[in-house]
């Protein structure tokens, strides 16, 4: 299955096995974490249990930024 | 499904570290109240106060703004155009669309009449950008707020901000640096008081903020800050919250509750630059001296030389 992943400013197209991936497994994917990233269809923020299914587009909002310390 | 604990609807948020599940609508009005709080606790300041708020068109600072306003404090904006290319056309546009839409004050100070562009800068000068860029940013915003008659600066720095400096520092048990962290530096000698009512939150419940009140910011990162020393401590940071949910937070209060007075004992004698006037603990300060080492090297450079 793919899902369109709309990742700061890019558009990804990611590949998963099966017909539906989890929210928790996306964010492995990208290799982000909960504490810091979420996933985001439509208007709604997704629960790390959620699934997201074939041919769906999301969008994942990352909020960790950085500098020099 | 997690319900709201507030009204039963279904939740849009839960944060672990509070044990806590909202619909949007309370979640907005916890973090409104968590702002209102952070602002009293640490005595920030009051609504007769004139607030200028820093913005760089990323979610902590424009959330903050939202949020000020929202509350009825009276924050005008401060954009510091650093001249980073399409980033700070990106970021510029954004303060500038949100403050048309609200109808609020926006200046904009830009570094090249001051100086030159970060990315000018860069080619003569060999530390991090960040670390120039930050020193620069600091020295314009008090300089400007101080000649507008601003009461308060206040900025976006977040817990995950905070924490990670906080590491950092203790890692290199950098005294000096340690004792100046805190939410609020007193205004005094040529210093125009700053404070960060965004510390008790997470860079994700900011931007969790600011995607729910239909807040547009620049998502992507200045591209200075690639392989920046600090995501590399907010991760080892998130790799504790996973595990222990509330560690930032308990780490960076416990700091401020029981270390964070006792360094207290240093005073730090400041005098004006005798080049610019403002303060500083040299006799000449960074902003001026860096200028110094910059500008010839960069007016050798340009073609028209």
């Amino acid at each position: 299955m793919r899902v369109k992943v709309s990742y700061r400013g890019q558009t990804l197209e990611l590949e998963f096995e099966g017909e539906r991936v989890r929210v928790g497994e996306l964010l492995k994917a990208l290799g982000l974490s909960r504490e810091y990233a979420f996933v985001v269809k439509g208007e709604d923020v997704l629960e790390e249990k959620d699934t997201i299914v074939d041919g769906e587009s999301v969008r994942v909002i990352n909020a960790i930024s950085g500098g020099y310390i | 499904m997690r319900r709201c604990q507030r009204c039963g609807q279904k939740a849009v948020v839960y944060l672990p570290q509070h044990r806590l599940s909202l619909c949007k609508e309370h979640y907005i009005e916890w973090y409104l109240k968590r702002v209102e709080s952070t602002i009293r606790e640490f005595k920030m300041f009051g609504k007769d106060d004139r607030v200028l708020v820093a913005v760089s068109g990323g979610k902590d600072s424009l959330s903050l703004w939202d949020a000020l306003c929202r509350l009825g404090y009276t924050a005008d904006g401060l954009y510091i155009d650093l001249g980073i290319g399409e980033y700070s056309q990106r970021s510029r546009l954004a303060c500038e669309r949100f403050a048309k839409e609200r109808e609020l004050e926006l200046y904009v100070l830009e570094l090249r009449k001051e100086i030159a562009t970060i990315p000018e800068i860069k080619e003569v000068e060999s530390r991090p950008a960040c670390s120039f860029c930050g020193q620069l940013k600091r020295y314009y915003m008090n300089r400007f707020a101080r000649e507008k008659g601003y009461h308060v600066i206040a900025t976006g720095h977040n817990l995950d901000d905070e924490s990670a400096t906080l590491l950092s520092n203790v890692l290199s048990w950098n005294m000096g640096y340690l004792s100046r962290q805190f939410p609020v530096l007193l205004e005094g000698d040529g210093f125009v008081r700053k404070v960060k009512p965004l510390v008790k939150f997470t860079e994700k419940e900011n931007a969790l903020y600011a995607f729910l009140s239909g807040i547009e910011y620049v998502e992507e990162e200045c591209p200075f800050s690639e392989g920046a020393s600090s995501i590399e401590y907010k991760k080892t940071l998130a790799q504790m919250e996973e595990k222990s949910p509330g560690t930032k937070l308990r780490f960076y209060m416990d700091f401020l509750r029981r270390l964070h007075p006792i360094l207290q004992t240093q005073e730090v004698e400041l005098r004006p630059c005798k080049v610019c006037g403002e303060p500083t603990t040299a006799e000449v300060c960074s902003v001026c001296r860096l200028k110094e080492r910059v500008i010839p090297k960069l007016l050798s450079s340009s073609p028209s030389s």
